[in-house]
């Protein structure tokens, strides 16, 4: 997965709108623990909980002409009447306005219906009525837990010492230790939850769902727990589609499927479950299939954004070309608007990517690798999570992959080919482990090829990751994951696939690439951890790779680190030199820039600075060299490498600009401008096949002068020995523009050479 | 050759060329670069109407008949001059370009194009449009902001009006009139390669530019350009290269008017490309295309002899 903006965005993604996308249907409604539960509500509890439909509907229905608003929202919620309930609790919340419990539960049913922003708001109206109150306090933990949103066992701790019956911190305790691979906690939790509601007379499916869910998770047997879950309540779908949930969230879908079907089949109206199921079978790439149980859950649930979006979705990939490969086999799902210009790129380089990682990793894809390229991100956000809004660049379910296409943003803002570099390592590093490596190590594996094998080779980070390094806020090997799953801090998850990055690179530097693809490998034991796999495969304890790590990074990064400040300030100088147009001390400043963190080679790099200085002293060598150096450092920006190409076409280094050129079409392949100049360049190399994709990919996006580029194909067509089709597009060429004079002498060299 | 023209209209076209020359029929061109108010608009403000002038004097082969009023002689009341000038001095078988750039507004009554001084307003511009002879086309380019609030005002017969927006309402500064200064010096806007920028394939350039350079910003569209009135391609708006020497060297002359002739007959066939396969199609018009190709290396031939390179096209240089 291929970050872009903030973490954060992730959460946003999650709010699907305000109360009115409520829907009039069931979902699966979370337990109430609360002691203080209405009595009125408690005689409706065991038919509801042991999944009675009919007498939990005949025991509730009366409860809607109760008196209190908050009773008939609570029965009303019950039965899968969310818009009344809304109105009930509103009522009820109106009728109250210093109560915290009608606004918690209100809130609870926002979470139940996944629109946290909504429950958020409610729980923090508690909150604001009585800040300690528990009840908030829990369901905003419950939220967070959801949410991915930072650590909140500190929260459940306090509210476990004040409450050390409430079932429900327990639950949300052991979620949240499942979630971080800390399974012994986990079952502590768990069986404390299981004790707690046993004793108090509660549903015990709860607890005994998530003891299941370890079980799945340590890659064991849990029909233990989901018998006595079905025992207890055989219409408890819930039950798979929260080991569903643990398999998609380590990137099992294969798994999550099966648990899905069987959540559906035990309760064929948990829309939700419907609706996952869809959702998981688009990620195996079923997408045919995926429509029947969408549209079941939408028909149970037409209101809920996610299945709406993503039908939608469905209904318009008719707008799509499906493309199958030769081998390596590729499916290509490609718009049809730009599948012309698109294709020959994506294929050449997901093709060299899966030789070289099945080389790499040991590993090759039983069948073909999807990828899907989505020209609007919003098609691509709703593909990968149903939404709108996720900042997300490209994403990898198993052997498939989607990602935003090069059309969809601003020219400059990605480089779409490192992107599906990035997730291209990841259909190998996942294949390699059966989808056992952990999700730091898949990631870091990712950011690492992309550094060294991929279409950008060049360690490009900014100083950002180093004054994070220094600061102390890098973590140990064996708590990475907790960078990518519970960010603390804004920004946390680049900083993670930074780190994760740099402690591949360094275990590349320091025991090679063998012990590294052997790293990876040792995680397809199902029992191994990160500090065993180290240990096996570097034969240090994660403590003293944690150390050498530490030393390698205050090695590697010594010049920024000596005197950060004196990096700002020489870069803000050099900026200023050239501004003020003092090209001898803004080179000077960039030099010294450059020398202190060659890794920076974003947007307004010392590179570009001293390239500019370099041509403003009429140096053309030195501004070559300059952005040579960029580009090796990782620099991709497309205007950047159409300056150095152009530099370079000047200094009549045609091979040079040739291959720079070629570069750009990695980072903005759809623009007609350079496929013209650098199919001329490659037809003067003699290279007929790559010119021929040039002049191919040019006609594709339509340019206005069509007999140039009819021209450069008929030439390219007779460089790879096809007379007949360089014949015809002379001829189509010379139909535009009879007067065409380089086609006319082309023609007239063709016509001689079928004379005798 | 233009695409949707006929033979008759090519043979028109390769007379007027020759007229040109003959008859002493001239293109009056006025450019005018508003004011900038900003350094970056003024740079690009003089740029532009630079380049539209150099190649208007391409176009016409007479530098004496192109005006460009820029900066702080770019006043209402030189605007006023030159065009009653030029309607003084036009004749009939003359053409009259004008091309506006800077920054337009509209009130939702009335446009004003942005000068030193008093701003003129598209109804005094009209007024003074209309004082020109009938017969004489005239072409107008505003690539000013709001500029297509003149687009519907300023018609009528013989004369095209190309504005940079579609209404008043499309108020950013638009980068159209850069793209139509682009277009006079590019050989990817002389599509049909015979060394002539149209005003319809400079057109078509700038406003495929504009939309290519939106898209790369990821940007909405914010200016729509608009063309009304018939058969722009009778205007000249540059020649690229060598180009020019048709209209003065008389074996050129010659030449070029047997390659009108062949081009007439490559336009009878046209209309078989939708009838006929493809390759049929390719086999009919092949042999006619070497004679035009052969007629070419004789072009280059003269060329060479006057001392110049031959390139692309007609657009030798």
């Amino acid at each position: 997965m291929r970050f872009v903006e903030s973490p954060r965005m992730l959460a946003a993604a999650c709010v699907a709108g305000l109360g009115l996308a409520l829907s009039m249907a069931a979902t699966a409604q979370q337990i109430d623990y609360d002691s203080a539960r209405p009595a009125a509500l408690r005689k409706c509890d065991e038919p509801l909980h042991r999944g009675r439909v009919e007498d939990a509907r005949a025991c509730l229905r009366p409860l809607l002409r109760d008196a209190a608003p908050v009773i008939r929202a609570e029965a009303a919620w019950a039965l899968g009447d969310l818009r009344n309930a809304n109105e009930f609790f509103r009522e009820a919340a109106a009728a109250e306005p210093r109560a915290t419990r009608p606004r918690v539960r209100w809130g609870r049913m926002y979470l139940d219906a996944s629109q946290h922003a909504d429950a958020a708001k409610l729980f923090q109206e508690a909150l604001n009525i009585d800040k300690g109150d528990r009840g908030a306090r829990l369901a905003m933990a419950r939220l967070m837990a959801e949410q991915f949103d930072g650590d909140v066992m500190d929260q459940v701790a306090l509210l476990q010492s004040e409450d050390p019956g409430q079932v429900e911190t327990h639950l949300v305790a052991a979620r949240v230790s499942i979630e971080r691979g800390e399974l012994d906690a986990a079952v502590r939790s768990a069986q404390r939850a299981l004790t707690l509601a046993e004793q108090q007379k509660l549903p015990p499916v709860e607890a005994q769902t998530l003891l299941a869910a370890i079980e799945v998770v340590r890659n064991r047997d849990p029909g233990q727990w989901t018998r006595a879950v079905l025992a207890y309540n055989p219409r408890y779908g819930t039950l798979f589609e929260r080991l569903a949930h643990f398999e998609v969230i380590r990137r099992r879908y294969k798994e999550a499927d099966v648990w899905l079907k069987r959540a559906v089949a035990v309760q064929p109206d948990l829309w939700s479950a419907q609706r996952e199921l869809g959702l998981n079978m688009m990620r195996l790439g079923q997408m045919t299939e995926a429509r029947a149980p969408l549209v079941a859950a939408y028909e149970g649930d037409p209101f809920n954004t996610t299945t709406v979006n993503t039908l939608r979705l469905l209904d318009s990939l008719a707008q799509f070309e499906i493309i199958d490969t030769p081998a390596p086999a590729l499916k290509l799902m490609l718009n049809k608007s730009e599948s012309g210009p698109l294709r020959p790129y994506v294929e050449k380089l997901a093709q060299e990517s899966m030789a070289l990682f099945s080389k790499r990793y040991g590993y090759t894809p039983e069948g073909p690798v999807g990828v899907e390229i989505y020209p609007n991100h919003d098609d691509f956000a709703v593909r990968i999570a149903g939404l709108p809004g996720i900042g997300l660049l490209g994403v990898t379910f198993g052997d498939l992959v989607a990602m935003d296409s090069p059309s969809g943003r601003k020219s400059g803002d990605f480089h779409w080919g490192s992107t599906l570099w990035h997730e291209m390592a990841h259909v190998y590093t996942l294949g390699a482990t059966r989808h056992r490596v952990p999700r730091w190590l898949s990631e870091g594996l990712s950011v690492f090829e992309e550094w060294t094998t991929g279409p950008t080779p060049g360690v490009s980070i900014g100083p950002n990751v180093i004054d994070t390094f220094a600061a102390g806020k890098f973590l140990p090997i064996a708590k990475l994951d907790d960078g990518f799953m519970r960010p603390s801090y804004e920004g946390q998850v680049q900083m993670a696939y930074m780190q994760a990055g740099l402690m591949c690179l360094f275990a590349d530097q320091r025991w090679g690439f063998a012990k590294l693809a052997q790293f990876l490998r040792a995680f397809n034991d199902d029992a191994m951890t990160t500090a065993t796999a180290v240990r096996t495969a570097f034969g240090v304890s994660e403590e003293q790779f944690d150390r050498e790590f530490t030393e390698f990074m205050k090695l590697r990064f010594q010049a920024y680190l000596t005197d950060p400040k004196r990096w700002a300030n020489q870069m803000q100088r050099a900026h200023t030199m050239l501004e003020a147009r003092n090209f001898p001390a803004a080179r000077d400043a960039a030099q010294a820039t450059v020398m202190m963190l060659p890794e920076f080679t974003s947007e307004g790099s010392a590179y570009e600075v001293l390239a500019a200085a370099e041509e403003g002293l009429n140096n053309t060598a030195g501004a070559i060299a300059a952005l040579t150096a960029w580009r090796k450092a990782g620099g991709w920006d497309p205007a950047g490498l159409r300056k150095l190409g152009a530099l370079l076409l000047a200094a009549k280094r045609d091979a040079d600009a040739a291959e720079v050129l070629a570069a750009v079409n990695y980072a903005d392949p759809l623009t007609v401008d350079g496929h013209d100049q650098l199919g001329a360049l490659l037809l003067a190399q003699r290279k007929g096949p790559e010119a021929l994709r040039e002049y191919q990919v040019l006609l594709a996006l339509q340019p206005l002068d069509t007999a140039a580029a009819n021209y450069g194909l008929a030439r390219a067509y007779r460089l790879t020995g096809d007379a007949a089709e360089a014949r015809r597009r002379l001829l189509e060429a010379l139909d535009t523009a009879p007067n065409y004079r380089p086609a006319q002498k082309l023609l007239l060299e063709m016509t001689g050479d079928r004379t005798p | 050759m233009k695409p949707g023209m006929t033979a008759r209209r090519i043979a028109c076209i390769a007379m007027g060329l020759l007229g040109a020359a003959s008859a002493r029929a001239a293109t009056q061109v006025l450019v005018v670069a508003g004011l900038g108010g900003e350094t970056q608009y003024e740079e690009r403000f003089t740029q532009w109407s630079q380049t539209m002038a150099g190649a208007a004097i391409t176009a016409t082969g007479n530098k004496d008949t192109v005006v460009r009023l820029a900066g702080e002689a770019a006043t209402r009341e030189a605007i006023t001059r030159e065009l009653a000038r030029i309607t003084r001095e036009l004749a009939a078988g003359d053409q009259f370009m004008l091309m506006l750039v800077g920054h337009g507004s509209f009130d939702g009554n009335e446009y004003r194009l942005n000068l030193p001084g008093p701003d003129i307003t598209g109804s005094e511009l009209l007024a003074l449009l209309e004082k020109m002879p009938a017969g004489v086309p005239q072409l107008i380019v505003n690539g000013t902001s709001s500029s297509g609030a003149v687009a519907e005002k300023w018609t009528r017969a013989n004369r095209v009006i190309i504005t940079a927006t579609r209404s008043g309402g499309e108020r950013n500064a638009t980068r159209f009139a850069g793209y139509w200064a682009e277009a006079m010096t590019q050989d990817a806007a002389d599509r049909d390669k015979d060394g002539a920028v149209t005003a319809q394939e400079a057109y078509d350039y700038a406003t495929r530019k504009v939309a290519d350079a939106f898209k790369a910003d990821a940007a909405l569209l914010t200016e729509h350009a608009k063309l009304t009135g018939s058969e722009p391609g009778r205007f000249v708006v540059a020649r690229l290269g060598a180009a020019a020497l048709f209209a003065s060297d008389p074996e050129l002359i010659a030449l070029r008017r047997q390659q009108g002739g062949i081009e007439s007959r490559l336009a009878g066939l046209k209309p078989l490309k939708t009838d006929l396969p493809r390759e049929e199609y390719y086999n009919r018009i092949e042999p006619v295309l070497v004679e035009l190709a052969k007629l070419g290396e004789k072009v280059d031939a003269r060329l060479a002899a006057l001392g110049v390179k031959s390139g692309g096209g007609n657009a030798v240089r």
